[in-house]
């Protein structure tokens, strides 16, 4: 075995790469091999430099120094073309779809079939579509619908299928998982062992350690823009990983201490709330005291986005009534919202957060600017010391205020939204996937905060995708399916298993009579 | 994570210096060129020549950087520009009142006008979410037609000997419309970089629904900047009256144009949120001292359009580079 590996050269070596942007060092000398028909797992914390590599691997960002090779010729990452020329494709955690153009159209969209005269060959380019959805298991769906008339989760699997097209050797998955439900995560996991037997390599990019130990055969650990270790997937274990990650042992009890305080009063209340894309008729109401965090679980499109909206009024809701601290509220817009003591932490850093080419502190002092400067002037060296405040509350990683928000990690944008709604000191924090694209590391700081928060007595509504992290997290979770709340759990009642059958819509009364 | 704090490194590069100096730069040269190629060029004569060419198109300018910067476009100004200068000139042309309330009524008349004409394409555009491209094309011709109706498709003229003379003071050669403009720049310039008014036209021209789900309106800012801008016509059709000592209804043609010129020129995004009035100031005096310095090196008219337009194109390039160093 040892000998066969040796024998075939690496498909991928980087060796001492080194990306520098102004004073921070995104990549600091890292390396990394990827073998012929191998899934790698490239994992570390935010910030620790694996989207900059693989912006580097795609001609996005040219290093500052050091060697690539790729299929033992040196590897010059000039342009994006010069990347998918060799066979490198990517699968970016930004959505690069077309909105507008059907599914056929993207999927086809780097190599258009045309007819003898020049003119697209639409039966061609739909053929090839149906095949190339059919391999991610989307068989049935219309390829001439638009891209934007999708759900999130298959605009990914729609971009993979579109990456499979193209004849390449290695595929890049940048955090492929983080909008896939449970099911469509094993789908998924067919489609990269499938491609992995046709001898691509797969480099996989995610912040789930159970996922890379599941599929992955090798991982590569980043911290601060260095390699730390290459490691056998069954030669190491999580936790190993995790240590490795963070350069000190996790403490997993941290964020689930049992509460300091006593819950307060009833901080919001909703009642039989109804969201515009509702179609149940009963509404959603449930209620959450100071100092209480109360999870919401549930499948994606099961309404729970749109339930923190609505509760904001950030979207029209299409009846039912909000209470704060048991007084009927009626809000006409976010202001209104905010003006009652509610924050929300959108679940879109990129498109509805942060204002990326905007400096950090103009950020933070988004939503208190008028509390911040009531005469409507700006001061800006009150709103840079405000931005100083929140960065180290948060132990916020950045150079200077004035810097871009675009400039940082992933988990320090979100730090940034956290930041910038804690300034306006809420005691009702609306919280739509927090952690997001966001790493171990850094995952488990938000944690602490949003603890440390709860013994201030801010209540919090948390919406999330990862079980883990509600079971870490919350004091109650909440349970949604198709609109409607299918039950409600206590910390005692915790187990994925349970979660996993409310939110599939079996309620206590189904099972009961089962 | 580990305490590694980033230290913030200050480094003068050639790229860092063009950013910050870049258009301030090009600017000395063309001045330093024209000044070796002509002698009538650096004369205190033909200074003062260029600042009262550029008055108007700065004044439309600053106006324009704020609805540029939110993402939007005027194309209306040089209408507004006619319509408000006739208004204002029928109002100064009235008799049985004494000239000092004429004078005060006309620029009320004149600035409001442009104001109004900018909340209808602020209100019109941002309510119905529509493209101010469309709209103000569709004002521009509003405008016009409103300003040849009032006038009867005449020139207005006769003002006040006061307000003529106005129009012709200066200050050691320069002209006091163009410290006026000057004025509105550094005004601008505050509004823009101290108020919350000036960061939300940003925020808007960036995220416009980070911006909203901050619990802003909106709606407001956008109808604003386009207040903004029409006012800034009506100012400039003022600016017009006090040199030319005429109200017209076809004044101002492609004023606009000129206007979005310098704004581009002067570094600000087509695309919104980025940009600066200082950068509009030096646009304007580069689309000025060109077409003035051309002209003395003996160019015809015609070639100093062409090479305007050049300009236009190149400084759409470097911004395009100076975009994509700015945002790794």
């Amino acid at each position: 075995m040892q000998s066969v590996t040796q024998l075939i050269p690496d498909l991928l070596c980087v060796s001492d790469l080194k990306k520098h942007f102004g004073g921070v060092k995104a990549l600091d000398g890292v390396d990394l091999n990827v073998r012929q028909g191998e899934v790698h797992a490239l994992v570390g914390e935010n910030g620790a430099g694996k989207s900059t590599l693989i912006k580097v691997l795609t001609g996005i960002h040219m290093p500052t120094d050091g060697q690539i090779s790729f299929a033992g010729k040196p590897f010059d990452a000039g342009s994006p073309h010069a990347s998918k020329d060799v066979g490198i494709q990517v699968v970016h955690q930004e959505f690069n779809l077309l909105e507008h153009l059907s599914i056929a159209e993207n999927i086809s969209i780097e190599d258009l079939p045309t007819s003898r005269w020049g003119l697209l060959n639409r039966t061609e380019m739909r053929s090839r579509a149906v095949v190339a959805i059919a391999a991610v298991g989307l068989d049935g769906v219309n390829v001439n619908r638009p891209v934007s008339s999708l759900g999130i989760a298959h605009r990914q699997l729609i971009e993979i299928a579109r990456s499979l097209q193209s004849d390449s050797k290695l595929l890049i998955l940048d955090e492929p998982t983080a909008t896939l439900t449970e099911r469509e995560k094993v789908k998924l996991f067919k489609i990269i062992q499938n491609v992995k037997e046709q001898g691509v390599s797969v480099l996989f990019v995610s912040h789930h350690l159970d996922e890379v130990f599941q599929i992955c055969d090798r991982v590569t650990v980043f911290r601060n823009g260095k390699t730390v270790i290459t490691q056998d997937i069954d030669q190491t274990s999580p936790s190993e990983v995790v240590s490795h990650m963070v350069g000190r042992h996790v403490d997993h009890t941290d964020a689930s201490a049992a509460q300091a305080v006593p819950f307060g009063p009833i901080a919001l209340r909703t009642k039989e709330l109804k969201t515009i894309a509702n179609r149940s008729e009963q509404g959603v109401s449930i209620a959450v005291q100071s100092g209480e965090i109360l999870g919401i679980a549930g499948l994606v499109g099961a309404g729970r986005t749109e339930f923190l909206r609505a509760i904001f009024a950030a979207d029209k809701s299409n009846g039912g009534t909000v209470y704060i601290k048991e007084k009927q509220v009626k809000f006409r817009g976010p202001r209104d919202a905010i003006d009652a003591g509610i924050g929300f932490v959108t679940e879109d850093r990129k498109d509805e957060g942060l204002i990326l080419q905007m400096p950090i502190s103009m950020n933070i002092s988004m939503v208190n600017l008028k509390k911040l400067f009531r005469t409507g002037l700006i001061r800006h060296f009150a709103e840079h010391h405000q931005a100083v405040k929140y960065g180290d509350n948060l132990q916020m990683k950045y150079g200077k205020t004035a810097d871009a928000a675009a400039s940082l990690s992933g988990g320090n944008q979100q730090k940034i939204v956290l930041a910038k709604w804690l300034a306006s000191k809420p005691a009702v924090l609306l919280l739509d996937e927090p952690t997001r694209g966001v790493d171990v590391g850094a995952k488990f700081e938000i944690y602490g905060i949003l603890r440390a928060l709860a013994a201030e007595g801010v209540a919090m509504i948390v919406v999330s995708s990862e079980l883990p992290e509600l079971m870490t997290l919350s004091d109650r979770i909440a349970v949604m399916a198709d609109h409607k709340i299918s039950g409600v759990l206590t910390r005692s009642e915790y187990s994925e298993e349970r979660i996993l059958q409310l939110a599939y819509g079996q309620t206590v009364e189904q099972r009961v009579a089962q | 994570m580990s305490d590694t704090t980033v230290t913030p490194t200050k480094t003068i590069t050639v790229q860092g210096l063009l950013q910050s100096t870049g258009i301030g730069l090009a600017l000395f040269l063309l001045i330093v060129f024209f000044s070796l190629s002509s002698e009538h060029f650096l004369t205190s004569g033909n200074i003062s020549n260029i600042l009262t060419q550029i008055t108007i198109n700065l004044i439309l300018g600053v106006g324009m950087t704020f609805v540029i910067l939110i993402g939007g476009i005027d194309l209306s100004v040089g209408s507004v520009l006619a319509f408000s200068s006739v208004v204002a000139g029928k109002v100064m042309t009235m008799t049985g009142l004494g000239d000092g309330t004429v004078i005060v009524f006309a620029v009320m008349a004149g600035l409001g006008t442009g104001m109004l004409c900018g909340l209808m394409n602020g209100a019109i555009s941002a309510w119905w979410g529509l493209p101010s491209f469309i709209i103000t094309l569709g004002m521009l011709n509003i405008a016009r037609g409103g300003a040849l109706h009032v006038a009867e498709a005449r020139t207005i003229y006769s003002f006040p000997y006061a307000f003529e003379e106005f129009g012709s003071i200066s200050f050691f050669g320069i002209p006091i419309l163009f410290l006026l403009a000057l004025l509105l720049v550094l005004l601008a310039w505050l509004i823009l970089n101290f108020t919350v008014f000036g960061r939300m036209v940003y925020g808007i021209g960036n995220n416009e629904e980070a911006v909203r789900l901050a619990g802003h309106n909106v709606f407001r800012y956008k109808v604003g900047a386009f207040a903004i801008c029409g006012t800034c016509a009506g100012l400039g059709a003022l600016a017009y009256m006090a040199r030319l000592n005429i109200a017209s209804p076809i004044a101002g043609i492609a004023f606009e144009l000129d206007a979005i010129a310098a704004v581009i020129i002067g570094g600000t995004s087509l695309a919104g949120g980025r940009g600066s009035v200082i950068g509009t100031l030096m646009g304007a005096f580069i689309i000025g001292v060109l077409a003035n310095g051309l002209i003395l090196m003996g160019l015809n008219d015609f070639m100093r359009q062409m090479i305007t337009g050049l300009v236009i194109i190149v400084a759409v390039i470097v911004d395009y580079y100076r975009a994509k160093y700015a945002n790794v």
